[in-house]
This record gives structure tokens, sequence and C-alpha cells, in this order.
């Protein structure tokens, strides 16, 4: 195996041991986990919408929430116990760069975030399953309603969610190598989610006619560095059918999102390059 | 052949607060430290020891100088593969077992697969962790965790050792042990470079010393002649009696020496408590 891909795995294995043996991934899974199973009790409260769609945003909104909390929280957390704790000192002063550092960090951490996705939404999926075929088994047959829970799109969900929080990882992972300490890592790390869940409006205005030259660019600047996270919610769409989405528009999404991956990255070990232990 | 280590005018400058004051933590130092000895960098906290091994290192920049590591530019992955560093009060992630930590460290300094299992078990013997390397670390003493930390730092067989205050919090015995692993290591013809203020420990390991103070170098050489007062003598004498003292004195006079002082030899306090205190490793 190549001796610098070795580094980084060895890395990223450290960092996901030390990941989940924290009691806040665990802590988060159990919450997010009970948000997922008590979603069939609330359908009652569902407001009109289709029950299965209600369980599934419900349900799904949870992993998205608390999976960006993870992502942010837990990140900054494991990029900073290195230095704070100087565990980074002995390492660094190996034949180890600092690319092969933050990288592995990132899988780690993204390998963490892999695993949260997979149970929750494995959960999510047999809840939705369970809950259609109760409700196929009391409909009247003259009705011929065919199932609309799709495994396919279970799992191309899981593919997108865990590829925007890759994207989240390595937001903060950039944000965590310029940042002195944990909280303002934290801090603007989350800011960055919130602005990556609304870029969508930026996007909308730069498409809109303007007078202020300032104003597009202004636009154009922010459309481009910040990713549009709200792309990858495609959850009652890929899962239940509720709307077509085309294998192309899942690539686009993909590629868009692997591209913000990498440029954050190489961002990310450009700076902690230059970053004194 | 090239010095271990090779520092030329190096200073670092670190920026503070808003306005960007300057600090100067290292100014102008340049030394030599030649390979196969134990070199030893003294001096009170703060005087810029550690930044300077941190230079060396890579880990921190320098504001102006050059230097080499083994004939190598220091800060590259081809130099750091044959140093080996121990940090000041070391702490590694509690979960692992020690052996764990080791075969961990190896990996990261390229020691090849094939030669992983046998190179950990070499570091853990040279540090006398074999019995305790199953445990988890989190349940080490401060002790043990610096003997630990040695056996990472020379797990990949490095040419070079940089030991920063390896016997920091370390009782007498535990600090005697690192004294003889420093000593295993010249024995195989590395270089050790230790950081300290323990003078004592320095003294009884090291070759050769530098001192420095407030960033500047201010003594560098082989201990014995940097501590050695050419101009005066010590006799140890068995049985003297008064009849016997005032006569040497006497005949050294004749000669035109002068007796100044006539004391009883001690014996160091660390040496009497490692006579005392035996089989309290802590193991």
């Amino acid at each position: 195996m190549n001796a610098s891909l070795r580094r980084t795995l060895w890395i990223s294995r450290i960092t996901f041991l030390e990941a989940v043996r924290q009691r806040f991934f665990a802590f988060l899974l159990v919450l997010s986990a009970a948000m997922v199973l008590s979603s069939v009790s609330f359908r009652v409260f569902d407001f009109g919408h289709g029950e299965l769609k209600f369980i599934a945003d419900f349900g799904f909104g949870g992993m998205f929430f608390f999976g960006s909390v993870l992502a942010v929280v837990m990140t900054a957390q494991l990029f900073f116990s290195e230095i704070d704790n100087k565990t980074a000192l002995t390492l660094l002063a190996k034949p180890l760069s600092r690319a092969e550092f933050l990288l592995g960090k990132f899988f780690g951490a993204w390998a963490v975030l892999g695993v949260f996705v997979v149970v929750l939404a494995s959960l999510q999926g047999t809840v939705l399953w369970a809950r259609e075929q109760e409700l196929l088994s009391l409909a009247d047959p003259a009705a011929k309603l065919t199932p609309s829970f799709n495994l396919e799109g279970l799992l191309q969900l899981v593919l997108l969610q865990w590829l925007r929080l890759g994207v989240v990882i390595s937001i903060v992972l950039t944000i965590s190598a310029l940042a002195r300490t944990f909280l303002f890592a934290v801090v603007v790390g989350a800011l960055a989610v919130v602005a990556g869940q609304l870029q969508w409006i930026a996007q909308d205005a730069f498409l809109r006619p303007t007078d202020s030259q300032l104003y597009a660019a202004f636009l154009w600047v922010s459309t481009r560095v910040i990713p549009n996270l709200q792309q990858f919610n495609l959850a009652d769409a890929l899962v239940l059918g509720s709307a077509g989405v085309d294998d192309g528009a899942i690539l686009a999404v993909v590629i868009s999102g692997l591209a913000y991956l990498l440029a954050y990255l190489t961002l990310g070990s450009l700076i902690f390059r230059r970053r004194e232990i | 052949m090239s010095s271990a280590i090779s520092v030329r005018h190096l200073t670092k400058d670190f920026r503070i607060g808003i306005r960007g004051l300057k600090l100067r933590a290292v100014d102008d130092v340049s030394l030599e430290i030649p390979r196969g000895q134990v070199f030893g960098l003294l001096g009170p906290n703060g005087c810029g020891k550690s930044t300077t091994l941190k230079i060396v290192l890579g880990l921190v920049s320098a504001t102006a100088g050059e230097i080499s590591i083994l004939g190598e530019p220091s800060a590259t992955s081809a130099a750091r593969r044959r140093t080996g560093f121990l940090p000041e009060a070391p702490y590694f992630h509690k979960f692992l077992s020690g052996r764990e930590l080791v075969r961990y460290c190896a990996q990261l300094s390229g020691v090849p697969d094939s030669d992983v299992d046998a190179a950990v078990e070499d570091a853990l013997g040279l540090a006398a962790m074999t019995e305790a390397a199953n445990r988890p670390i989190g349940t080490y003493s401060k002790g043990m965790l610096q003997r630990i930390g040695f056996a990472q730092a020379v797990v990949h067989d490095p040419e070079l050792v940089i030991l920063d205050e390896p016997t920091a919090g370390v009782d007498p015995v535990g600090s005697a042990a690192i004294g003889r692993m420093i000593h295993a290591m010249r024995d195989k013809g590395k270089t050790v470079v230790l950081c300290s203020h323990l003078l004592g420990q320095v003294e009884q390991v090291c070759d050769r010393v530098a001192i420095m103070d407030r960033g500047k170098l201010v003594l560098e050489g082989a201990v014995d002649d940097v501590l050695a007062r050419r101009d005066r003598h010590v006799m140890t004498i068995e049985a003297m009696t008064p009849a016997a003292r005032a006569a040497a004195e006497s005949a050294l006079a004749e000669h035109g020496a002068k007796v100044t002082s006539v004391t009883h030899p001690r014996r160091s306090l660390e040496d009497l408590f490692r006579e005392l205190v035996t089989g309290s490793r802590d193991a």
C-alpha cells in the first residue's frame, strides 16, 4: 500500500475509534433514533399531509438536523483535541504531512457519520415500510393501491446525506485549521451550515436582474463559495416517489458535492500547512 | 560527515495581541550537534529551548536562519523519518493500549508492515514497558507515560532522538530508568538531544551541553570542559588526622600551593534516594 495512504488511513482509524467512544456521538445517535421511531406515534398530527410523507419528513428531518450538529461539533472536537492535548505534536513530528493529518481526520469523521446515516436511514426505512404495509392491509382491495416505499431511493438518499455531511465536515475542518479555539470553529461552522441551507435564496436572487454590480458580484461569490446544502434534501422524493428525480439530477448533485468537498479539503490543507503547532 | 543537527543564525519572532507586537523567542542561535553523542540543551523556562526544538522538527516556522537534520533540510519528511521525538508532558489517546500506541506510531513512521511486530516489541523492551503494554494508556502513571512516549519515539529506529523534558514530574527511580534508556541509545550509536532544566541529570547523561537564556545561546561545549576548573584540584583522603593534615598543608606550601578548603565528600540526595528506594519501579 502507498505509504501516504497508509498513514492517512491510520489517522482515520484512530479518529474513528476516538469519535465512537465519545458520549456525544452515542447521545445524538440515540436521540435521533428515538425521534425516528417516535414519528409513528406523531402521525395523528399530520396536518392533512400524507401520513407516510409526514413520517418521512419528521424522521429524515431529525437525521438532517442531528447529523449536521454532529458533523460540526464532533469534527471540531476531534481536531482541537489533537491540538489542545498536543498529540498533534507527537504525530506531526513523524513523517506525516499536514495534508495527510487533515485527510485522516476527514475520513475518520466521515466514517462515523456514515455509521450514523446508515443506522438512522435503516430505522427510518423499516418504520416507513412497516407502516405502509399496515396501511395497505387496511385499505380497500378494490382501490388497488401500490406501495410507494422505494428501497433504491433510500440507498440514494443515504449516499446523498453522507455526501452532504462530508461537505459540512470539510468546511468545519477548513475553519478549524484557521481557528484558534474550538468555540470559534463550532460557531462559524454552524453559521456555514445555516448559510448552506439558505444558499438557494442567494442563487435565486442572482438569477434576477439587478442594477448594482457590487450586489451582483456579492451574490456571484456567495453562490460559489457556499455550497447549496438544500440540493441534497430529496428525502420523500427519493424514498416515497413523491416527485420525479432523474438520475442526471442526482449525478449533478453528487459531482457538485464532491467538488466542494475537494475544494474545501485543499483549502484546509493549505491553511493548516502554515499553522504553528 | 554532517552534524546530527546544524542550526545557523536561527531567529524566531512571535506576533502577539491584536497590534501584532513582536516577541523574540530565539535570537540568532547557531549550533552544531555532533552525531553519536548525548547533547543537553539547557535553560530556564521560556528561554527558547522548546521553540528551537519545534523549529528543528518543522512544527513551528523560523523567522530567519537555516536548519538541517542529518544533512537534510529540516521540516522535510525525509529528515523526520530519521528522527524520533518525545514532547514535553506527552499526552496520548487514553483508549489505546501502550502496544497499540507504539504500533500506530510505527505505522506513521514508515516501518514496513513485515517489521512492525519486531520493531514494536524492541521499542517496548527498550522502554521496559513490555509487561504493561496491553494496559490502556489511561491507567499509566506519569513515569510510564514518559516511557511509552520514549518507546513511540524510537520504534522506527531513528538516528536522532529528541527528548523534551523527558523526566519532568517523574520520580528519581523513573528518571534513572530514562537515563539508562538514553545511555542505551548512545551505545547503539544514536544521537540524543535532551532538553531539560534538571541540571543534575543532564550532567550525568550528556556528553555536550548548550545553555540558552532569553533566546540566546550563552554557552556550548563538552560537559567536562565547561564544568572543570583547571586551576583547582580535589583529593579524597582516608583516615586523615590533624597532624597528617598539617604536614600535608606544609608540604604543599613548600611548593607554593595553598589549601583553600577541606570538606567531607557528599553523595547526592538523588544517589541516596535511589540507594534506599529500590524495587519501587512503577511498572
